[in-house]
Order: C-alpha cells, then structure tokens, then sequence
C-alpha cells in the first residue's frame, strides 16, 4: 500500500503504541484523520486490533476500512494516575472508553471522550468519533452525542 | 467445542512440597535470583534432598534456569523450561515433563518482584530500572493488561448494580487472613471504612483492589507420585490442570463476563477431575484484583451471576472477619495476592499444598483433603488445578 509517509517516519510517530507491520496501516490513517479497521474482502467481517487474517473465514484479504466511528459506550474507566502521556493531567481523572461500534455488533474502539465533564460520561451512551493533537500526533478520541442517552 | 475428560497424568505426578521466603510490600537489596535461591535451598533441606536429585528446573522467564542451575550447584538437568506466569503454567509444564519421562525431579520456583513498572518507590531503585521493561508505557488510551480488569469491573457494577463494598469483602478476606500468616506483606487489620476511604488509582478501582507489588520467592518440588512418597512430607497429586483461553480475549474486545478464560477452566477442570466444589475444603480463587474473585465464584458455579457479592455476605464469619463459605470452606486462608502479595499464583498453590500436607500451622484447616485453585484473570492467562492427599 503507498503511504505519504515513510516506514521510518510512521514507525517513529507510533513507536510508543507497538506497532507493526499488521497495524501500519490503522495507524497512517491516524495521520489523515481516518479510523480505520481492519476488515475482510471475502466475508466483510471487521476485527480489531488488526490482525493479518480474518479469524472467521481465514481469508488473508483484509484491508484496513474506514468506519465512521459512531456507537456506544460499553466499558468505561478514569484514570486516576497513569502513564505520562503529554498534556494529560490526571489531577481531573482521566476517561477511557471502549466504544461499541456500530459497523458490527461486538466491535470495540478504546479512546478517551473529550468535550464533557466526567459526572456526563456512562455507559450506554452513544459517540461520534473526533480527533486531537497529542504532541503533535492526530489522536481518535469519543465526543458524546447530544445529551444524556 | 468438546471439552475433553482425557487425563492420562491424573494423580501419577505430585508435589513433594513448597516453601517460601516470605514476602515483603517494600523494595529489598535483593536479587530476583537471591529470593529464588534462598526459597529453593530451604525447600531441598527440608525435602532432604541433594543438588544431585533434581534433573529439571522451571520458573519465570525473570530467573533462567541455567542461572538457578548454576547459582544451587545442581550437577546435571535432563529438562528445563522459563514459561510466562501466572504460575500454573510452570505446574503444568513441569509436571508434564516429569509425566512424560523427560526428567524425574523437578524444581519449580516464582519469584514476585517489585519491577519498576509496578510503583514509584520500585522505579527509585537505580537497580531495578535497568532491568528489562516487563510493559508498554506512554499511552493512556487503552484497556491493556491490568487495566482491562478496572473496566470489566466497571462494567461488572453497571450490569449488576452492585455496591462497591461487595468488592471490599474480598479485600478484607484477604486482609483477616493474613494475620495467621507471618509471610504476608500486609498484616494491619482492614475495616471497611479503610476500603472505602482508599486511594482512587483507576476507577472504579482503587488501591485496596490491587494486588501488593511484593518482593520473594517460592519454591516447589514436582516428581512422580510414586517417588514422593518415599519423601518426609505427604504427596499432594495434581488430579487435573488445565489453562483456558477463547478467540475474543484482547480486553477491550472480550464478549462479556459471561465468555472468557475462567469459563473454559471451569469446564475442563469439571470434566477432568475427581472432585468439585462441594467436596473441598478450602479454596484458592485468584485476586489480583477483588472483580477476579467476584467472576471466579460465580464462574465456578458457587453462586449465579452478578451474585457474588451477596453470596460473600451470606457467607461471611463475623467472628473472624472473613469468607468462610457453607460455614467450613474458608477462601485464600494464606491472604491471597491482596495481602500476602502478588505472587502471580504461586502463593495460592504453596498454601495449597500446606493446607493438604497439614503444614499449614495456625492456619490450618482441620483434616483439609482437596482442594480447587482457580488461577489467573479473564484475557490471558485463566488456569485451573485439583489438588488433593490420599
């Protein structure tokens, strides 16, 4: 697959979250604002985190395919202290969410939620998917929709 | 999926005995490979046997074996192996290899350590930060490895509408029972205001949820049940072992607490062994965190789910502050990973094996002759074991 970036300069942008050549590609799209999962040409089942063959079918066809990012919270935590990440302070604890996806039943996504304070954020709630700079790095983070679900 | 009763090694292979260091909450000037020395010295002198005796050795990849090997002196091994913990892997491994006429006598160690991944006070020892790093750091946004238990927790909670306190009963279990034991990191008295009032680390988890980053070793003898009993202590036999582990085990990707690790452990243990709950007495869930335990006792088929916590309560002995299940089962007597300390399993087993061998001192549960560890957490590394004496 061409890429805009090198292998070089892709590896040294996402060294910190181990990837390889399986997740290269979920992470260039990072770059470009897209989140992408990996999904199968011959049976369209999504999995994550990628991986090089579809456990369902056993195809090798899997490519890694924008989703919108859309669905609802299923697992939820804050982060009362934790790695050192640049510009997180956890003297607000922070919010990490596994979102159900809606592509497929049983697809997650982890990232934090942004734009709400703690006591708004639940499970059961529904997202959309939005981005920020974390050091200079496009970050996939959850944004709730509307109000409370 | 069948689930298989095959079990051609039930009771041929045993455990001669354990033993430990004891283990200490604060960093030590010692080596991994000094606790894992000390514990297996001790262990061979009691055990009365030789260098000479032992042609196997297995542990964690933190200790090789060649260095053991080389640091106790023992001439010639036949077989070794540096499997990943948690510690029934170093079991099975072990007793295959012995089942299997690989080697005859093995010795099998852990060694808890306070890395520098663990606390802070680890990573202000300059000799513990040049040690490899055992996990990824830096990022934030993930459910992985301990985390991911926070969030089935979390989960566990909202499903269930459980009241955090169930989770502190598990905390205070342990706590209670680790005042019988002089080996155990973490001996002042818990209350649960203590609990309650604790550290918020990850929410909704908080310090007294965590296992205890702890510094010590145990060690363990495991060879055929025919030789063992021509040792001092009486054989304990592995009647069944087993791991378990489905497709969907990454953390955030886990089906749900209903369809992980435990539940293939609770079907083939079921399937290979002699015995199950209601014939033990005394049991060793893992608690690495309070929700393991909650998920084992129901996953095990003491109680249905999201019922744990009531099925402590209802199970509770007031008098000494403790889990003591259908009035005689008591759960983790040696204090378990939350306050004896993480011992990844292998202090589960060591007290395991006391308790059968009727060496378990003030902790000893009257005429205790089999007992169930249910080892390891939800993703990767849920295990299995059925003990028991003749």
């Amino acid at each position: 697959m061409s890429r805009s970036i090198s292998d070089s300069d892709l590896v040294s942008t996402f060294a910190h979250l181990g990837i390889d050549r399986d997740s290269a590609a979920h992470y260039a799209g990072r770059l470009e604002h897209l989140l992408l999962i990996n999904r199968c040409g011959e049976c369209s089942t999504y999995h994550h985190p990628p991986r090089p063959m579809c456990a369902k079918c056993w195809s090798t066809d899997v490519a890694a395919t924008e989703v919108t990012g859309n669905g609802v919270i299923d697992l939820l935590i804050f982060l009362h202290q934790g790695p050192q990440a640049p510009g997180v302070d956890y003297s607000t604890p922070y919010p990490v969410a596994s979102v159900a996806l809606d592509e497929q039943a049983g697809l997650r996504f982890t990232a934090t939620v942004i734009g709400s304070p703690n006591e708004e954020i639940a499970i059961g709630q529904r997202v959309t998917l939005d981005w920020f700079d974390r050091a200079g790095v496009p970050t996939p983070a959850f944004r709730l929709v509307g109000g409370a679900a | 999926m069948s689930t298989s009763s095959r079990n051609p090694m039930k009771d041929l292979v045993a455990f001669a005995g354990a033993a430990t260091t004891g283990f200490s909450a604060h960093n030590t000037d010692r080596t991994p490979l000094s606790l894992a020395a000390e514990a297996c010295s001790k262990l061979l002198r009691e055990c009365g046997l030789k260098a000479s005796d032992i042609d196997g050795i297995c542990g964690p990849s933190s200790v090789s074996a060649g260095d053991l090997q080389n640091t106790l002196g023992i001439p010639e091994l036949t077989w070794w192996s540096n499997p990943p913990i948690p510690f029934v892997n170093q079991v099975i491994q072990a007793a295959s290899a012995v089942h299997a006429g690989v080697c005859d006598t093995v010795l099998v160690y852990h060694v808890p350590y306070r890395h520098a991944f663990f606390t802070a006070s680890a990573l202000r020892d300059p000799f513990r930060r040049v040690m490899p790093a055992i996990a990824p750091g830096g990022n934030p946004d993930t459910m992985w490895g301990p985390i991911g238990y926070t969030a089935w927790a979390s989960r566990y909670i909202h499903d269930y509408n459980v009241p955090k306190e169930r989770f502190g009963l598990v905390a205070i279990n342990d706590r209670s029972n680790a005042q019988d034991n002089p080996g155990a990191a973490m001996r002042e008295p818990m209350t649960m205001d203590d609990y309650m009032s604790a550290r918020m680390v990850r929410w909704p988890l908080c310090l007294l949820d965590m296992d205890v980053p702890v510094d010590g070793a145990d060690a363990f003898i495991i060879t055929t049940t025919e030789r063992a009993r021509d040792l001092p202590f009486s054989p304990v036999m592995i009647n069944a072992a087993v791991l378990g582990m489905v497709d969907a085990n990454v953390e955030d990707q886990t089906v749900s607490l209903e369809h992980h690790g435990h539940h293939v452990v609770a079907k083939a243990l079921k399937a290979k062994s002699d015995f199950w709950i209601d014939d033990i007495d005394v049991y060793f869930p893992y608690d690495g965190f309070t929700i393991i335990t909650l998920n084992w006792l129901e996953n095990i088929g003491f109680c249905g789910r999201g019922e744990a916590g009531d099925f402590l309560a209802a199970n509770w002995d007031a008098e000494k502050n403790r889990i003591l299940i259908n009035g005689r089962i008591p759960v983790n007597p040696h204090g378990g990973a939350l306050s004896e300390g993480g011992t990844q399993g292998s202090g589960h087993i060591r007290e395991a094996i006391h308790q059968l061998q009727g060496r378990a001192g003030v902790r000893q549960v009257a005429n205790a002759r089999r007992t169930l560890v249910t080892a390891g957490g939800f993703f990767y590394n849920a295990q299995g074991l059925a003990l028991h004496r003749d």
